[in-house]
């Protein structure tokens, strides 16, 4: 493109040629989907066979391994993958900021959780759990909505399903028992984030 | 008939303004392969529109190469409007 002076109507075809340009479906990829997805099966089946071995509940301090993993690597991923793409559109801003409040909501949830914890109250981690599948999935499912991906939807929607189930037992009374829990929340993880990062993983590569 | 803004009058900052009306930024490098420009043509352009108010210019590093950042101006979305009204008036449309 040249710097010269345009007819009227040249002015419009330059403006709507890059309007074209600009307007085509950012989804992104799914790396960051893809780490979390994969750091918390593992963690979460490491905590499950760890806990199932030894009965020991101490091994639940690795939880905290998923935030500062995960907290430390998305900030990482996410500028990296900014930068390769060269621009941002609104639609990014709104999914960066939408995954912020799911951030900030789980570091308020886990204060909670250890202020709880401190005056006895040991039940209060199943929170954690409530949080991860009801914040993630709603947090997952409007991404999907902004970007108009279904795989996040649907993904996102089988997280709710087992997080509306975990909520209703909490209120329940009805003991999380890690025999069960535990492969639920692998399954509704990989559902919700492995299988729809390798979806956008497939989808980017195609449109590259 | 209201006289079109010379500044965005342009072929290339006219095209650079367009994307930059349709995204909350873009890189240098973005810019050069949407517009199809060349490095230097782009970057005396920018600097204009920068000039002008119109765009916001930063500079960042992408590991060990600068980076350089636009965004539109509210200057520069307004200015793009009047722009695009005065281009209806000479079209009819």
């Amino acid at each position: 493109m040249e710097e010269r002076k345009l007819t009227e109507r040249e002015s419009l075809e330059v403006i709507t040629s890059m309007i074209a340009r600009t307007k085509q479906r950012y989804i992104g990829d799914g790396r960051i989907l893809l780490m979390w997805g994969y750091l918390t099966v593992v963690l979460s089946a490491l905590i499950w066979v760890l806990i199932g071995f030894t009965h020991n509940p101490v091994w639940n301090w690795l939880w905290f391994l998923l935030w500062i993993i995960g907290g430390t690597l998305t900030p990482i991923m996410d500028k990296k993958m900014q930068r390769e793409k060269g621009v941002k559109n609104y639609s990014d801003t709104v999914t960066s900021r939408i995954w912020s409040t799911v951030g900030f909501s789980a570091i308020a949830a886990t204060a909670i959780c250890l202020v709880f914890l401190l005056v006895g109250g040991k039940d209060a981690w199943s929170m954690m759990f409530a949080i991860a599948l009801i914040v993630v999935p709603f947090a997952e499912i409007a991404s999907g909505i902004v970007v108009k991906e279904n795989s996040l939807i649907i993904g996102g929607a089988i997280g709710l399903g087992a997080g509306l189930f975990t909520l209703a037992c909490i209120a329940g009374h009805v003991v999380l028992y890690t025999s069960w829990f535990m492969p639920m929340f692998i399954i509704a993880f990989i559902a919700m984030m492995i299988v729809p990062g390798h979806i956008l993983n497939h989808k980017a590569r195609k449109e590259a | 008939m209201k006289e079109l803004n010379p500044l965005l009058h342009s072929q290339l900052r006219l095209a650079v303004i367009s994307i930059l009306m349709n995204v909350e930024e873009a890189d240098f490098v973005y810019l050069k392969e949407k517009t199809e420009s060349t490095a230097g043509n782009l970057s005396v352009q920018l600097d204009k529109l920068s000039n002008a108010g119109y765009i916001s210019v930063g500079k960042g590093m992408s590991g060990k190469r600068p980076r350089t950042i636009c965004s539109i101006t509210p200057d520069g979305r307004k200015a793009f409007e009047e722009y695009v009204e005065a281009l209806k008036t000479y079209l009819n449309i």
